[in-house]
């Protein structure tokens, strides 16, 4: 490899790894918060994605535009899922159940967007998709850059919400010990809803910074899932710095990889790692402190 | 238990004796070639899977019909199509073609769509001896089976899809001949076919092949593929691809400011949405194509008139292959003046072994294991639309080499 193409492919790797921590931080917060396997949590990215495609389409506007309505309509569709569905489950089999259920939430997302827009494939047209910028001698895809922007952004605005704020402090005593928290005074229920309503929002900005450089069709957030499941498991589940790590580093290794061993076996390394986590620390690698109860 | 399972019974026997019945009354009344109308059995997959472009495979043979039912039909006597629904289902497509030749005794069959159907189909008409064309079905499996009765109605196999395209590279002086080639492709047997026959016949005429890769068909990420493909510089770059990994990967290297001479992607180019998908940038981009309705065969211009006055569009590559399939049978039917179950099968097929036939898609003429002889056409956009480049006699533009920057 020459030294150029390392380069270039260690950019690429850290701009994946930007959305891949992104696409993942609801995940996390699902489980860590309600132990919930949110089996639809990609099928929501391409449902937003798909809205950004649409919006783009009717109005000639921006796709990121559509943040404005999307992350507020998932983050409602969230407390409203939470409420109305997933507290029905009962907490002996919560885990599991609740991967049965949301695996019928994502195949009937999945329906209904092939229903309403039909299984073509659809791509968001912009001036600037094929731009790019220079940076020492790399290239750096305009639209790449976005996304990583958005993610970052959202997972810092998620970290500072959850560290600074009150409605962070309960989530994470939720999180922590439910029990507990119900004791002294956290409405656990109301939190666990608007957590979930939080992880949906994440969902509504990861499909939009999708839509940006994807090709999009009805079935594709069955391509996601497993990689993510990997990430927040290598992660450490529950914990969003964990997750942005393990994004990081497993978006890397696969940009590198790539280029080393080809497409094909580059794909295997997030479930070599999700393996490999599994039989040395089960609790996850990066998880810290709130993932060691797993 | 017991009484639930013996009324169930009871209900199955009702149903079968009256499925029974209703087959014999359509058998008297529409099979048989004892009204003198020439039946032609077929099973296509209008639902599952394929039935997309099963539909669209069924939509070219009832245009076919319809116009040689106009025209006077076939001998002189009225064409009745038989089509029945397999579900894109293997065990149905046999079962359908038992049904049709044994029972139903159609005097023709025609081919249903895909690979995985047409192999097993065409075993099962390969032993009742007839005669089997079929509009689908280019994967090089399907000639490695040994059968004798089998053509496929179209103009080349995957292999040969660029054919005309490496004769013009290697045909160009010394000076101006591309030197180094990336190909991407994925694994996929009819993508591969079609970028390996070009990549072969580039290297053997001592092009290097920089940059071979091979992607799984659940790809979404193509920047890694892409940075490898720009760092080698390659002149010629070559896509092995359906539609979503085409346009990613174009994208792709599009954002890493990789110009190329020449690129050249199967299937996605040709697809109505890859403009609006790629934008302004599809400039020079090469595909190649086994159809367009802008060909000037006489034959052709008829089809494409009829098709759109019906259907209100013009004829797609599915519909195209179908109405191909009708014209190739019928071609055989009026030479040998016959059609019917029996040794006029065989007569047929002994025509079709020796015979160009005039079709919307042009002259077509196979080799023993039915692989058309003919190549796919070159089309490239030029000034934003898609035209034909290649071959020189059918080229609706000129060829654009080197592609201008995207």
């Amino acid at each position: 490899m020459s030294g150029s193409l390392l380069f270039q492919s260690l950019v690429l790797g850290v701009l994946l790894g930007g959305l891949n921590a992104l696409l993942a931080a609801g995940l996390t917060l699902y489980f860590g918060v309600m132990r919930v396997v949110m089996i639809a949590h990609s099928a929501f990215l391409i449902l937003a994605a798909y809205l950004a495609w649409y919006f783009n389409q009717q109005t000639g506007l921006d796709p990121l535009l559509s943040l404005f309505v999307t992350v507020p309509l998932f983050f409602v569709v969230g407390i409203g899922m939470q409420r109305l569905l997933i507290t029905r489950l009962r907490p002996a089999t919560l885990t599991m159940m609740s991967v049965l259920l949301t695996f019928a939430i994502a195949l009937f997302i999945e329906g209904m967007i092939g229903f309403v827009w039909s299984g073509t494939q659809r791509r968001i047209q912009l001036p600037y998709s094929g731009s790019n910028i220079e940076f020492f001698g790399a290239r750096i895809a305009v639209v790449k850059l976005i996304a990583f922007g958005l993610a970052a952004v959202s997972l810092a605005l998620l970290y500072v919400i959850l560290k600074k704020s009150r409605f962070g402090q309960a989530l994470r005593a939720t999180i922590q010990h439910p029990e507990a928290a119900k004791l002294v005074g956290v409405k656990t229920d109301r939190i666990a809803g608007l957590g979930f309503g939080l992880g949906l929002a994440t969902a509504a900005v990861g499909g939009t910074a999708l839509s940006l450089d994807a090709t999009i069709y009805p079935s594709l957030h069955w391509h996601w899932i497993g990689p993510l499941m990997a990430i927040i498991v290598v992660g450490g589940l529950g914990s969003i710095p964990g997750t942005a790590i393990a994004a990081m580093v497993l978006g890397i290794g696969q940009s590198l990889l790539q280029v080393e061993i080809g497409t094909t076996w580059a794909q295997t390394l997030f479930y070599v790692a999700l393996f490999g986590t599994l039989m040395l620390r089960p609790q996850g690698f990066f998880g810290g402190r709130l993932a060691q109860r797993f | 238990m017991f009484k639930l399972s013996r009324r169930g019974l009871g209900l199955a026997a009702t149903l079968s004796a009256s499925a029974l019945v209703l087959t014999a009354c359509s058998g008297d009344s529409g099979g048989g070639g004892s009204d003198d109308k020439i039946v032609i059995g077929i099973s296509l997959p209008l639902t599952g899977d394929f039935s997309e472009p099963g539909k669209g495979v069924q939509r070219g043979y009832e245009v076919w019909a319809e116009m040689i039912n106009d025209d006077g039909g076939l001998l002189g006597r009225e064409v009745e199509l038989k089509i029945l629904d397999d579900q894109s289902n293997a065990d149905r497509v046999v079962q359908d073609y038992e049904a049709l030749i044994a029972q139903e005794q159609v005097d023709l069959v025609f081919g249903p769509f895909s690979t995985r159907l047409v192999v097993p189909s065409a075993r099962v008409a390969s032993e009742y001896g007839m005669l089997f064309v079929e509009p689908a079905g280019a994967a090089t499996e399907v000639f490695e089976q040994g059968f004798e009765n089998l053509f496929y109605a179209a103009p080349a196999i995957a292999d040969d899809h660029y054919n005309h395209l490496a004769e013009h590279i290697l045909a160009l002086p010394e000076g101006e001949r591309p030197q180094t080639v990336a190909v991407a492709a994925m694994d996929d047997p009819f993508a591969q076919g079609t970028a390996y026959g070009l990549r072969d016949q580039l290297a053997e005429a001592g092009l290097d092949i920089v940059v071979d890769e091979v992607y799984p068909p659940n790809t979404t990420d193509f920047s890694s593929i892409a940075a490898k493909i720009n760092d080698s510089d390659a002149d010629v770059v070559i896509g092995g691809t359906q539609y979503q990994d085409a346009v990613n990967l174009i994208v792709a290297l599009q954002q890493l400011d990789y110009h190329p001479q020449l690129a050249a992607f199967s299937t996605a180019p040709t697809n109505p949405e890859f403009p609006q998908a790629i934008g302004s940038q599809t400039e020079g981009i090469l595909s190649p194509t086994g159809y367009t309705p802008d060909a000037s065969y006489p034959s052709n211009v008829a089809f494409v008139e009829t098709y759109t006055e019906i259907h209100g569009n013009p004829p797609s590559e599915d519909e195209a292959n179908a109405f191909t399939t009708g014209q190739v049978v019928a071609a055989a039917v009026e030479a040998v003046g016959c059609a019917e179950q029996g040794d006029c099968q065989q007569q047929l097929i002994d025509w079709l072994r020796e015979n160009e036939v005039e079709t919307v898609v042009g002259p077509l003429s196979w080799d023993a294991e039915g692989r058309p002889q003919s190549a796919h056409l070159i089309q490239q956009y030029v000034d934003g639309e898609i035209k034909i480049v290649l071959p020189a006699d059918a080229a609706e533009a000129e060829f654009v080499f080197p592609k201008p920057a995207w």
